[in-house]
C-alpha cells in the first residue's frame, strides 16, 4: 500500500485539492487503482459492475492533496444505464480536474473506444495502461510512449493487482494535460454538429460532445439538459436535431460509431505489435470447463460439496473448540462469582448479553463466516461467478427472464443488498422488478448459506440438499408466476462480459476476507447485542411469553416447529445470522428433528428481507412497491413453509 | 420520359419519401435536390407508377410503382453493402452504387444478396427490402457471409455487418467492440453463445448471434456435403427469424 491519509472524512467536505475521476470500462481495474492510490479499501472483484456507485477518498500526490473518485464502469459516454448517467453527469458538471482513464491492456480496443470519446471533452487526462502483464502473456506488445505521443497525455503502464506503477501514476497526475487530438468526422456530420453547437446556452459545457450525443439519440441526455436549460431552448434544440436526423441520408448514429471505430483501429494498429507468443491456455481452458453444461455442472457441484464439507466439518468443529476454550471457562467463572440471579440471567442466561450477544457472534458465527468468506473470495477473485450466468442461462430463460437479470441474481448469493443495487443495470422494468423480488425472496446470501450449511450439516447432507432444492423450487415458481402477472413487451438482450479466469491472488483474498469479516463485525455485533437486550427485556416483562402463546397455533400447529422458534423469527428481522444461531442451539439441544430443521432454515431464509435489503429495494422501487414486496414475501414464506412441513411429514412419516 | 435513368431516380425518391411518411411535392424536390420535371412526373402517372393527390400538391407511389421502386432500392442498397463490406470502400461507395443499380438484373441482385447472407440494412442503416431469396432464406455454398450462429466452435471470422434491429443493441455490442471489421471467435454455443472479441470473452443470446454476420473464412475449403447436411436445420431457424 502507498502513503495515504485516512484521517479526513469521506463525506463531501469542500475539497482540499483537485478532483480526479477514475474512469474506464467495467472490470478494467479502476477500484484496484483507486485502492492503490488512496489506501482506501473498496470491494474489488473480478467481475463487471462490482462498483455500483461513485466512491470518494482523499489521496496525496507529490504536489499536494487531491480527491480521488472511483466510478462504475462505462464503455462509452453514450449511456444506457442509471449508474453510467451518474458518472457522466459528474464529468459534465465541470468539477472534474483530471480524468484518469483506466485502460485494460488485454481489451485495448474497448478501452480506446472510450478514450476516443473522452478526448472530445478536453479535460486534462492521464492514462493508466493496466494489466500489461496479462496482455504480454497473450502476445500483445503495446507501445505506451507512442500512445502518449499520439494523444498528448501521460500514459503509465501498471499492474494494479500487484500494486505496480502506483507511484509513477501519482507523478503522472501532476503532469496531466488536455489531449491534443480529437476524432474528426466527415463533412456531413461535422456540419450537423456545428449547426447544433451554437444552440446550447452558455451554461452547457462540452457543446461538441452534447451535439454528438443528441445525434446518437442518447436517452439520458435530454434529462440532463432539462435540468440546466430552459424548456423552450431545449425544445428548439431537439427540433433542430430531429430535423437534421430526418434529412440525414441514413443513420447518423451508425456513422458516428463508424468513425470512432476507424480511429480505434488506426490507433490500435499504430501502437501494438502482435507476437506469436503462447496464449494463456490455462485461463482459456479453465473458463471453458466452467461454462460447458456437463463439466460446468460438475464443477459447480464440486464447489458446493467442498464448501459444505469445509463449513460443516472444519468450521463447526473450530466453533466448538472456540466455545470450549473461551466461552465455557468464562461462563463457569461468571456463574460462580455472581450471586444475583438477575445479573446471572442478564449476562449468561438464555438471552444473556454475553451469551446470545457476544459469544454467539464471536464464537459461533465468526468461525463459520471466516471459512465461508475465504471460499467465496477465492471464487470472486478467480472470476468464476459470472461464468455461472452462462451455465444457468437456460433456466433463467425458462422463467421468462432473459440475459441481463442473470448476473444480479447470481450476485444475490453474495449479498442481496449489493445484488439489488446491481439490478439497476437491467433495462427492462419488468425484469428489474422480477429480479429484485426474487433476490429478496428465496436466495440465501453468503453468510446465510454458510450458517445454514452448518446447521443443516448436523442432520447430514440430505437436509442440506432438500432445503436448497425447496429454495430453488420457490424461486423458479415465483419467477414463473411474476412473469405471467407482469406484462411488458420490451425484450432485454443478453450481452455479458465474462472476466478472464485468473489464478487467485493470496493478498487480495486475505484483504477481501478480512474486510468482509470486519464489516460483518462492525455491522452485526451491535445488532447482536441490541437484539439480545431486546429479547431479554421482552422475556423479563412476560411479553415474549404472550407472543409465543398468541403465535403458537401458527408456529407449532401450522409450521410444526417448537415454540422457541418464535425467537428466531423475531430475530430474523434484526439479523439473520443470530436467528440461525438460535436454530442451531435448538438443534443441538435435540429440540428439532430433521423436518423441523429444514422448515426452520428455509423459512428464515425467505421470511422478511433484511433491513439493508429493504433499504436498497426502496431506493429503486419506492416505498409502496417495497411494502407490497415485503408483505408478499413474508406471507408466502409462511404459507410455503406450512405446506412443505405437511409434505415432508408425509414423506418422512414423522 | 427523358430517360430510364431519370425515371428510376424519381421512383427511388418516391420510395424514400414513403419510408419517411412524406408525400408533398416540396419533399420530393428536397429528396432529389433539384427542380422537378413536370413532364417526367406526368409520365410516371401515365404509366400508373405514381398518383397525384387531389389538389396536385402531393404525390405517392401506386402499387405498380412501389414494386418497381422496391427493386431499384433493393439493388442500390445491396450494392452499397457489397462495396462497403466486400470491397472495403469505406464511406465512398455512394457513387458506384448509384450507377450499379440501373444495370443489374434481379437474378444478379439475388446472388449478391445470397452471397452477403441476406443483409437487412444498407451501410447507412436504411432497410433493404427483402427479396424472394431472403424469404426462402436460400443458403448455398456460395454464401460468403453467414450468421455467427452458423460458425463452428473454435472458428474465427471477421464480422461483415450486423443486422441489429434497434440502435441500443448496436451501441451495446459496439461498446464491447463487436462491430464490422472486428475479428470474432466462437467458443461455445450452448447453454449460451460465448464469443471472444478483441480480448474479452462475451456471452450473448442466440438471437444476437443470428444478427452478427461474418465472412466465412476458407468456406471453399469446407467439404460441400457437410454444408448441405447442415442446411435444413439452419434454414428452420432462419425461417423463423425472418418470419418475425
Amino acid at each position: 500500500m502507498s502513503q495515504s491519509c485516512h484521517d479526513s472524512t469521506l463525506s463531501g467536505s469542500p475539497s482540499s485539492g483537485r478532483k480526479i475521476l477514475i474512469i474506464g470500462p467495467p472490470n478494467s481495474g479502476k477500484s484496484q487503482i483507486f485502492s492503490n492510490l488512496t489506501g482506501e479499501y473498496t470491494l474489488i472483484a473480478n467481475y463487471p459492475f462490482s462498483t455500483i456507485s461513485i466512491k470518494q477518498a482523499p489521496c496525496s500526490i507529490p504536489d499536494g492533496a487531491c480527491e480521488m473518485f472511483d466510478t462504475p464502469g462505462i464503455y462509452s459516454l453514450f449511456i444506457q444505464s442509471e449508474e453510467g448517467a451518474a458518472v457522466r453527469d459528474m464529468i459534465f458538471s465541470g468539477k472534474v480536474d483530471v480524468l484518469l482513464q483506466c485502460i485494460d491492456a488485454t481489451r485495448l480496443k474497448q478501452s480506446l473506444a472510450l478514450t476516443a470519446e473522452l478526448l472530445e471533452l478536453g479535460i486534462p487526462m492521464v492514462i493508466a495502461l493496466n494489466a500489461v502483464d496479462e496482455s504480454a502473456r497473450k502476445g500483445l506488445w503495446i507501445d505506451a510512449e507512442k500512445l502518449s505521443r499520439i494523444l498528448g497525455v501521460p500514459v503509465v503502464e501498471s499492474i494494479a493487482v500487484k500494486g505496480v506503477g502506483t507511484n509513477r501514476l501519482k507523478k503522472a497526475i501532476e503532469k496531466a494535460k488536455p489531449p491534443k487530438q480529437t476524432v474528426r468526422f466527415g463533412d456531413m456530420l461535422e456540419n450537423a454538429v456545428s449547426s447544433i453547437e451554437p444552440l446550447f446556452p452558455e451554461v452547457v459545457r462540452y457543446k461538441r460532445k452534447m451535439a454528438l450525443l443528441m445525434l446518437l439519440t442518447d436517452s439520458y441526455i435530454e434529462g440532463y439538459l432539462e435540468k440546466i436549460t430552459e424548456k423552450n431552448v431545449l425544445a428548439q434544440i431537439t427540433d433542430t436535431v430531429n430535423d437534421i436526423v430526418q434529412k440525414f441520408r441514413g443513420n447518423p448514429a451508425r456513422l458516428i460509431r463508424y468513425t470512432y471505430s476507424q480511429w480505434v483501429d488506426n490507433t490500435f494498429n499504430e501502437i501494438t505489435k502482435k507476437q506469436m507468443a503462447s496464449e494463456n491456455k490455462f485461463s482459456e481452458n479453465a473458463a471453458r470447463l466452467c461454462r460447458s453444461p456437463l463439466s460446468g455442472s460438475l464443477i459447480l457441484i464440486a464447489i458446493l460439496i467442498t464448501t459444505y464439507l469445509l463449513v460443516v466439518h472444519v468450521a463447526n468443529s473450530f466453533a466448538d473448540i472456540m466455545k470450549i476454550l473461551f466461552w465455557s471457562p468464562v461462563e463457569e467463572w461468571l456463574n460462580a462469582s455472581i450471586d444475583s440471579s438477575f445479573w446471572k440471567d442478564f449476562l449468561t442466561g438464555k438471552y444473556g448479553v454475553l451469551n446470545l450477544g457476544v459469544a454467539s457472534a464471536l464464537l459461533t458465527v465468526l468461525p463459520i463466516l471466516s471459512v465461508f468468506f475465504i471460499l467465496y473470495s477465492i471464487l470472486e477473485d478467480v472470476g468464476y461467478i459470472p461464468n455461472l450466468s452462462v451455465l444457468s442461462k437456460r433456466v433463467f430463460n425458462k422463467i421468462g427472464l432473459s440475459g441481463e437479470t442473470i448476473l444480479p441474481m447470481v450476485l444475490g448469493f453474495g449479498c442481496k443488498t449489493m445484488a439489488t443495487l446491481t439490478a439497476k443495470t437491467i433495462m427492462s422494468q419488468k425484469e428489474r422488478y422480477i429480479a429484485i423480488f426474487l433476490i429478496a425472496f428465496a436466495i440465501p446470501c453468503a453468510p446465510q448459506i454458510g450458517l445454514s450449511m452448518s446447521v443443516l450439516g448436523k442432520f447430514g447432507i440430505t437436509a442440506f440438499v432438500i432445503s436448497f432444492s425447496i429454495l430453488l423450487a420457490v424461486e423458479v415458481v415465483t419467477g414463473l408466476i411474476l412473469n405471467k402477472m407482469i406484462r411488458e413487451d420490451r425484450k432485454s438482450l443478453f450481452v455479458q462480459m465474462l472476466p478472464p479466469i485468473r489464478m487467485p491472488n493470496l493478498k487480495n483474498i486475505w484483504r477481501k476476507t478480512y474486510n468482509r469479516l470486519y464489516e460483518f463485525l462492525i455491522e452485526a455485533f451491535p445488532i447482536f447485542i441490541f437484539a439480545a437486550l431486546a429479547l431479554f427485556t421482552l422475556d423479563r416483562f412476560g411479553v415474549l411469553e404472550k407472543v409465543k402463546i398468541f403465535l403458537s397455533p401458527l408456529v407449532t400447529g401450522f409450521l410444526g416447529l417448537p415454540l422457541d422458534m418464535v425467537e428466531a423469527l423475531i430475530l430474523v428481522m434484526a439479523t439473520r445470522s443470530l436467528s440461525v444461531v438460535v436454530i442451531s442451539d435448538l438443534a443441538e439441544k435435540g429440540q428439532l428433528d430433521i423436518v423441523q430443521c429444514i422448515i426452520a432454515v428455509t423459512l428464515t431464509t425467505m421470511f422478511f428481507p433484511c433491513f439493508a435489503n429493504i433499504g436498497s429495494i426502496t431506493k429503486q422501487l419506492g416505498v409502496k412497491r417495497t411494502g407490497i414486496i415485503v408483505f408478499a414475501i413474508t406471507a408466502s414464506s409462511l404459507l410455503i413453509a406450512g405446506g412443505t412441513n405437511w409434505v415432508l411429514r408425509l414423506i418422512f412419516k414423522l | 420520359m427523358k430517360s430510364r435513368l431519370e425515371k428510376d431516380e424519381y421512383l427511388e425518391a418516391l420510395w424514400c419519401m414513403q419510408e419517411d411518411g412524406k408525400t408533398s411535392m416540396a419533399d420530393m424536390k428536397c429528396e432529389l435536390e433539384k427542380d422537378l420535371d413536370s413532364e417526367a412526373l406526368d409520365m410516371l402517372v401515365d404509366e400508373d407508377m405514381a398518383k397525384f393527390s387531389a389538389d396536385k400538391s402531393g404525390i405517392a407511389l401506386t402499387e405498380k410503382g412501389a414494386a418497381h421502386a422496391r427493386r431499384i432500392i433493393r439493388a442500390h442498397r445491396l450494392a452499397e453493402r457489397l462495396m462497403y463490406d466486400a470491397m472495403g470502400m469505406g464511406m465512398d461507395f455512394e457513387k458506384g452504387a448509384c450507377e450499379f443499380e440501373h444495370i443489374i438484373s434481379d437474378v444478379l441482385v439475388n446472388s449478391i444478396c445470397i452471397m452477403l447472407g441476406h443483409p437487412k440494412e444498407c451501410p447507412h442503416g436504411l432497410p433493404i427490402p427483402p427479396g424472394d431469396c431472403c424469404i426462402n432464406s436460400v443458403t448455398t455454398i456460395e454464401s460468403a457471409v453467414t450468421p455467427l450462429s452458423d460458425m463452428k466452435i473454435g472458428q474465427s471470422a471477421r464480422i461483415a455487418y450486423m443486422n441489429c434491429g434497434e440502435d441500443h443493441e448496436m451501441h451495446r455490442l459496439n461498446g464491447l467492440q463487436i462491430r464490422p471489421g472486428s475479428t470474432i471467435k466462437l467458443h461455445q454455443t450452448y447453454p449460451s453463445f460465448v464469443v471472444e472479441c478483441e480480448g474479452s470473452n462475451i456471452a450473448i443470446d442466440e438471437e444476437i448471434a443470428h444478427h452478427i454476420c461474418v465472412w466465412q473464412l476458407g468456406a471453399t475449403k469446407a467439404p460441400s456435403h457437410t454444408v448441405e447436411v447442415e442446411a435444413p436445420k439452419k434454414q428452420g431457424i432462419l425461417n423463423k427469424l425472418f418470419k418475425k
